[in-house]
């Protein structure tokens, strides 16, 4: 072995414990050890390469103006406490300015250099004299910190103290660099985990390759799964409801196929049998060729809303029903008259079948035609206990179909015609004979014109007789809709506000509920249509509503 | 003796009598409804009375102006025109005719009205047939004979 091999092989043995103490940090750094702990031993193995050298990190504050103790395990305490949280500037010591600044500062004697001012009684206590302090920087070019070496001696920096310099702003520009981001993904997460639980969010990601998936502990909660199950997609779907299931597998395949988005709303059956809603929405990510990679998504408990609009949904239904019943009750008249007329009509068709047998003189053909008629009356007190009872039962089947409305006004003033006889009043009707066919529930609709009709009647009950008017009349807007105008001259509506009529309570009668209006306005609506009222020019209010033509007879029909 | 094969039913009057009867034997009867009007005539024909029908109040009221009229019988609630406003006309073309009322509706105010206003008798729907019919025999002989 010659000299300068014996020499080059000695120095590589003196620097193997130097690499391997930089090995070692960056394995610190890779597992995510503490920054103080890293930086520390970064400034202890810097301490040991040159006899009398003291070291020290500072970390620059997130505000990019003030500098954090980072380490300095050499350095007398009370100086250590007097630099954390100084702020940097063109004359704050060498780390200071060096931040400032954004390049190496060396001052060679602190007690005579001008930066020093402010700490050079301080630098004096603790037996300081050269200060040489590099910026750390990001790869992005931000300063991170400083890296400072001291030495009790006023002089400069030497080529070997230079190096050592530059590797140890280089690791503890990665170890800062890589906490900062990790900040950021904590209190990004954070962020989002605040988010997601304000609003009852639960996340999920599916992995379709590896058949496996991962729930946030809210997504656990929602869906039923103990915290340490292992989860797949199969395992997820399970707890959609048997009936929503295959609608909800085809939706997640079809997001799959397509890379798209998925979304759903159905129901959840947890163990022990307890149902929940929920609205999940979630989208495909896919790596940089394209390739399926994950389904994220979120999935938000909507039982409490669902639970509402349900109650909601009963509660109305309920006042419905109710106020059906109660337009019975306001029919009586009609009512005793529809079923009064046939059953007169059987009584005295069989006293007169009686009477012509008991003379014996009974005509075959006409006993046939009386056997006939009793027949027929029987089937139209059916017919109008049937009507009557459909008008009060509770929706229970509420399907819509295509109706006249025409005919449906020609109908419904039949139900209460004797009403309108007692009332002494009159009901003119005007029919648009192009009216469009609209698409309704048959008893709903009947409701909102006996409500309408009933109103009218009263609103003339106080004028004299020969005024108790009421015009129906129907109409074609544009073939696109029918209305129904119910016009009356009665002393007409609230003069400012003639829609109030509408809200719920309101009420001029004295034994209504106010709720007619409000009910007659909700199945409008639910048809997809509109109400209003007004004063009539001249007098009494106008009461009108328009249905949409229903699909295929937007152009004018006959009746 | 009442022929039955003419009975007829039609917008116009409605008409089950035989042509020897004078009016001065014959009911008329009138009711809006077309199955009530055909079941009282039937009543009143199976007790041997000849009987012609209206189902519109203003055709009673032009057959009147041409006929003598004895007794009529009229439903109380009718869409064209109410039973005691028929009355008030009958009452000034022919004051003579006896009145019996017949309703669906038990309505003490009407019956009192159609009381005040000399009505013979008053029914409510539906009725006893033998009282019915005994009160319209009843009314018929009150009828003074031209």
């Amino acid at each position: 072995m010659s000299e300068a091999n014996k020499v080059a092989k000695g120095q590589r043995e003196a620097e193997e414990p130097f690499y391997a103490g930089q090995t070692r940090i960056l394995e610190m750094i890779a597992s995510d050890a503490p920054l103080p702990e890293i930086l520390t031993n970064l400034v202890l193995l810097m301490e040991a390469q040159e006899e009398g050298m003291l070291c020290s990190i500072l970390v620059l504050a997130v505000d990019g103006i003030r500098v954090r103790h980072g380490a300095a395990p050499s350095l007398p305490e009370a100086y250590v406490k007097a630099v954390n949280g100084a702020p940097i500037g063109p004359r704050n010591g060498s780390c200071g300015t060096a931040m400032y600044l954004k390049r190496p500062v060396v001052v060679t004697d602190v007690l005579a250099d001008p930066l020093w001012a402010d700490y050079r009684h301080l630098a004096e206590i603790c037996g300081l004299r050269a200060c040489w302090s590099t910026p750390i920087f990001s790869p992005q070019g931000d300063v991170l910190g400083s890296f400072a070496m001291y030495r009790q001696e006023p002089r400069g920096p030497n080529a070997a103290e230079t190096h050592l310099t530059q590797i140890a702003t280089h690791i503890a520009g990665i170890a800062i660099e890589r906490q900062r981001v990790q900040e950021t993904l904590r209190e990004r997460d954070a962020r989002i985990n605040l988010a997601a639980e304000s609003a009852d969010l639960a996340f999920w990601v599916i992995y379709p390759e590896q058949n496996t998936a991962w729930m946030s502990d809210k997504g656990r909660a929602i869906y039923g799964f103990d915290s340490k199950l292992a989860l797949n997609r199969d395992l997820i779907c399970s707890r959609v409801h048997p009936d929503e299931r295959a609608a909800v597998h085809a939706a997640f395949d079809r997001a799959c196929a397509s890379h798209g988005l998925f979304e759903s709303e159905h129901r959840l059956v947890l163990p022990y049998g307890k149902t929940r809603w929920v609205i999940v929405r979630g989208r495909c990510l896919e790596d940089e060729h394209g390739n399926l990679l994950e389904l994220i998504g979120v999935t938000i408990d909507v039982s409490a809303q669902k639970q509402a609009d349900l109650q909601l949904q009963l509660q109305r239904e309920e006042m419905s029903h109710l106020n059906r019943v109660a337009l019975m009750g306001e029919m009586t008249a009609s009512v005793a008259h529809e079923l009064n007329q046939p059953l007169t009509a059987i009584a005295n068709n069989a006293s007169a079948a009686r009477r012509f047998l008991e003379r014996g003189n009974i005509d075959p053909v006409l006993l046939q035609q009386l056997l006939q008629d009793m027949v027929a009356d029987s089937q139209r007190a059916g017919e109008v206990i049937r009507g009557i009872r459909a008008l009060v039962q509770k929706d229970k089947t509420v399907v819509r179909s295509v109706l006249n409305l025409n005919a449906v006004i020609a109908d419904t003033l039949r139900l209460v015609s004797s009403d309108i006889v007692l009332r002494e009043s009159v009901v003119i009707t005007e029919m648009d004979r192009s009216l469009p066919q609209v698409e309704a529930v048959l008893v709903q609709i009947q409701q909102v014109l006996l409500n309408l009709i009933m109103n009218a009647l009263d609103a003339v009950e106080a004028r004299p007789p020969a005024e108790r008017r009421i015009i129906i009349s129907t109409r074609s807007l544009n073939g696109e809709s029918a209305e129904v105008s119910v016009r009356d001259f009665g002393t007409g509506l609230p003069k400012d506000r003639p829609d109030k009529v509408f809200d719920h309570f309101f009420s001029t009668k004295q034994t209504g509920m106010g709720m007619g209006l409000t009910i007659v306005r909700s199945i409008v609506e639910t048809h997809g249509g509109k109400i209003g009222a007004e004063n009539a020019p001249d007098r009494g209010a106008r009461f009108f509503f328009h249905l949409p033509a229903a699909r295929g007879d937007s152009k004018s029909q006959a009746a | 003796m009442v022929d039955t094969s003419r009975l007829e039913v039609g917008d116009r009057a409605i008409c089950m009598t035989s042509n020897d009867k004078s009016d001065a034997e014959i009911v008329c009867l009138v009711d809006d409804d077309l199955s009530v009007l055909k079941s009282i005539q039937r009543l009143l024909a199976s007790d041997g009375l000849s009987v012609r029908g209206f189902n519109k109040p203003k055709e009673f009221l032009s057959h009147v102006q041409a006929h003598s009229v004895p007794v009529v019988i009229l439903d109380i609630w009718m869409e064209e025109m109410s039973g005691l406003e028929l009355q008030a006309r009958l009452s000034e073309l022919s004051p003579d005719t006896r009145v019996i009322v017949i309703t669906g509706r038990d309505d003490p105010g009407a019956k009192l009205t159609a009381l005040q206003k000399g009505v013979t008798a008053f029914f409510t729907k539906p009725f006893d047939d033998d009282q019915f019919l005994k009160a319209v025999r009843s009314a018929l002989a009150m009828h003074p004979t031209e």
